[in-house]
């Protein structure tokens, strides 16, 4: 192929993958041997081309057994998905009844014993309740009388005395 | 005690119509398995170049297409999308490949010799090899076309459907791949 034939370069190229060469082409081949050359390189890569590209693809086989394979692996993951699936809802199901139970429990001893602040207020009226065994010691004559001080301009004497204990 | 037996035999029943159920589908997509499992093959062969990488592609894509069999049911379903999900695999694993390859060289040069395992000759084998290489070096969307155009029963519909684009664009880029193809293989 000569400098001046590169214009045909890619003609060439189309006639080989088409197998006939355009009208001009077909022309200059007749004169020029070592276009005509080329084409008949290019056609014969062609061929072996064509030959060969399927082999990529299609130059092996599969096992006789890929089929039965296949299907036995399909089913046997479809059994463990519903496996998966039943022992998730056992799972949601068994936590649905442990909380509900929680749930009762929790309402129940609620109900029975007294409410937090109930307890609070009642241990706190017992404390000022409380009188230390002590108290009795601390006692003097007449504090009965102390205890029941007049008011002002009143008498002790108009003070009532608890006659009730004699 | 008559309203427990046929308690019995409705569960029966409902266990008998599930297994029959069950079997039927196991038959079905049995029969859609053979009538694409070459094709399928051949899709994950032609971009990984490896029959035992092909064969767990083709296996794991008949596997996601048995998940949604309920709605694959038609055969041209079917065999659109197994195409596509084999064809996708099969670039993932590609992907992966080169990830490690880029990793480890010396796996690289391992896996050059495994990907010919399907040509005959030694002189298919290297030919064969030289037009995976070359195949490879395609700009990418002439590669993709080529890699399924050379797969048994793709029509150009079918390369056009895996990739998404006409029947018409597929010819098109075919042609080019072809010519790029054919200079490259001086």
């Amino acid at each position: 192929m000569t400098k001046a034939c590169v214009k045909w370069k890619e003609q060439l190229l189309e006639a080989a993958l088409t197998g006939t060469a355009a009208g001009d082409l077909e022309e200059h081949m007749k004169t020029c041997a070592a276009c005509a050359a080329e084409f008949e390189v290019l056609q014969a890569r062609r061929e072996r081309m064509d030959t060969m590209l399927p082999l990529v693809a299609r130059g092996a086989e599969l096992p006789g057994e890929f089929r039965a394979r296949v299907v036995a692996a399909a089913e046997a993951e479809s059994e463990r998905k519903r496996a998966r699936s039943v022992g998730r809802w056992v799972l949601v199901g068994a936590t649905a009844v442990v909380t509900a139970a929680l749930v009762m429990g929790l309402l129940l001893h609620w109900r029975a014993a007294p409410t937090t602040l109930e307890a609070e207020l009642s241990a706190a009226e017992r404390l000022a309740e409380w009188r230390a065994p002590s108290d009795v010691l601390l006692q003097i004559p007449g504090q009965e009388i102390l205890q029941t001080t007049p008011r002002l301009g009143e008498s002790y004497m108009k003070v009532p005395i608890n006659t009730e204990e004699e | 005690m008559g309203s427990s037996g046929s308690g019995v035999t409705g569960a029966c029943v409902e266990a008998l119509i599930a297994r029959v159920e069950a079997e039927e589908r196991g038959a079905a997509f049995g029969a859609r398995v053979a009538e694409n499992q070459r094709r399928v093959f051949q899709i994950a062969y032609g971009v990984l170049g490896n029959a035992a990488d092909a064969e767990e592609v083709a296996q794991e894509a008949f596997l996601r297409a048995y998940q949604k069999f309920a709605s694959l049911r038609e055969a041209e379903k079917f065999r659109a999308w197994v195409n596509r999900i084999a064809f996708r695999l099969a670039l993932n694993r590609q992907r992966g490949h080169r990830r490690r390859l880029a990793r480890d060289t010396v796996w690289h040069v391992a896996g050059t010799s495994d990907a010919v395992d399907g040509a005959r000759s030694a002189e298919e084998r290297v030919l064969v090899q030289r037009l995976r290489s070359e195949i490879e070096s395609l700009p990418e969307k002439f590669r993709r076309v080529l890699q399924l155009s050379i797969v048994e029963e793709m029509g150009a519909a079918d390369v056009g459907a895996v990739l998404g684009i006409p029947a018409g664009t597929v010819r098109s880029r075919l042609h080019t791949a072809r010519k790029l193809l054919l200079e490259a293989m001086k």
